[in-house]
């Protein structure tokens, strides 16, 4: 049952980011001063609040792991990890593309852009350290505090623009935006969602399955895991 | 966003466009295009990449 649901966020997913794109395309009106250029904003948005979402979801897994060691709380953060990156690495992509005609420029050391590949860079290093370590304890905790320290960059990248106006604009609100430019802005955010949720729930279900291999040949670690595998037991 | 504005804004779709103009800069289509395949190319990458690693993780757990 659990896996239909899955699967079911996967095609509902889709099946928004169809009609997302053809809204995208062609209903949307083009931009007052970017015209059809604009219409990357559709894609290169939601790709970047979902990233903030997975690294916010690792975040609070991390914190939540130091208190409380659970191996559904650390598969959760490494599976949002992993998907906040792929979303923000598309993101950040998609936003150097758009950056081409309208700043003449690839990319520029804006504090935005900045802030944006910083945190890129960081939470790959998480992810590297995760692959690194054998001890899944170990491993667990220091990545948790690794996350803590990485998370600081997010409310960085958020209020970047209205703290130092450069190149990047400000955030918009629905009130200054024409309504269908809002209404497929939103549509393309829950299709997204949709689609990071399938994504989570998937990598979560690896690195579980990861979590009770690991646990079931304790000869293969560096130290015993002294937490209970019953946790991880199907 | 209520319904009523979005249904008014479903009706007004085609003439907005009309009104607004092209835009101070004139085409760009390549880069709007790039950008989508760029986000379909890794919906498609990053699915597959699940599906074989979440195969494999469970031909590994079936096998123990």
């Amino acid at each position: 049952m659990a896996n239909r649901v899955r699967w079911a966020f996967f095609l509902v997913a889709i099946a928004m980011l169809c009609v997302g794109s053809w809204l995208a395309l062609s209903w949307a009106p083009p931009d007052r001063e970017m015209g059809d250029v604009q219409r990357i904003m559709y894609v290169h948005v939601p790709q970047l609040w979902m990233a903030l979402l997975g690294m916010t979801l690792n975040f609070a897994c991390s914190v939540i792991y130091l208190f409380r060691k659970s191996w559904k709380t650390d598969s959760l953060a490494e599976a949002s990890a992993e998907v906040g990156v792929v979303f923000g690495a598309v993101g950040i992509a998609l936003g150097s593309i758009w950056g081409r005609p309208t700043w003449g420029v690839w990319w520029a050391w804006d504090p935005r852009l900045t802030t944006a590949a910083i945190l890129l860079v960081a939470y790959c290093g998480y992810l590297a350290l995760r692959r690194f370590v054998d001890d899944p304890e170990r491993r667990a905790i220091w990545s948790a505090v690794t996350a803590i320290v990485a998370y600081v960059d997010v409310p960085l990248i958020w209020y970047s623009v209205q703290w130092w106006r450069s190149l990047h604009q400000v955030q918009s609100s629905p009130r200054t935006v024409d309504p269908q430019m809002v209404l497929v802005l939103r549509w393309q955010s829950f299709a997204f969602l949709a689609l990071m949720v399938f994504y989570i729930w998937t990598r979560y279900q690896i690195a579980m399955a990861s979590r009770r291999r690991e646990l079931a040949m304790p000869e293969e670690l560096t130290t015993p895991a002294p937490m209970p595998t019953s946790e991880v037991a199907r | 966003m209520t319904v009523l504005n979005f249904l008014e804004a479903l009706v007004e779709g085609a003439s907005t466009a009309e009104r607004v103009g092209a835009g101070r800069i004139v085409g760009g289509w390549e880069y709007v295009w790039a950008a989508y395949g760029i986000t379909w190319a890794a919906i498609v990458v990053y699915t597959i990449s699940l599906w074989l690693r979440g195969r494999s993780a469970q031909e590994a757990e079936d096998s123990r």
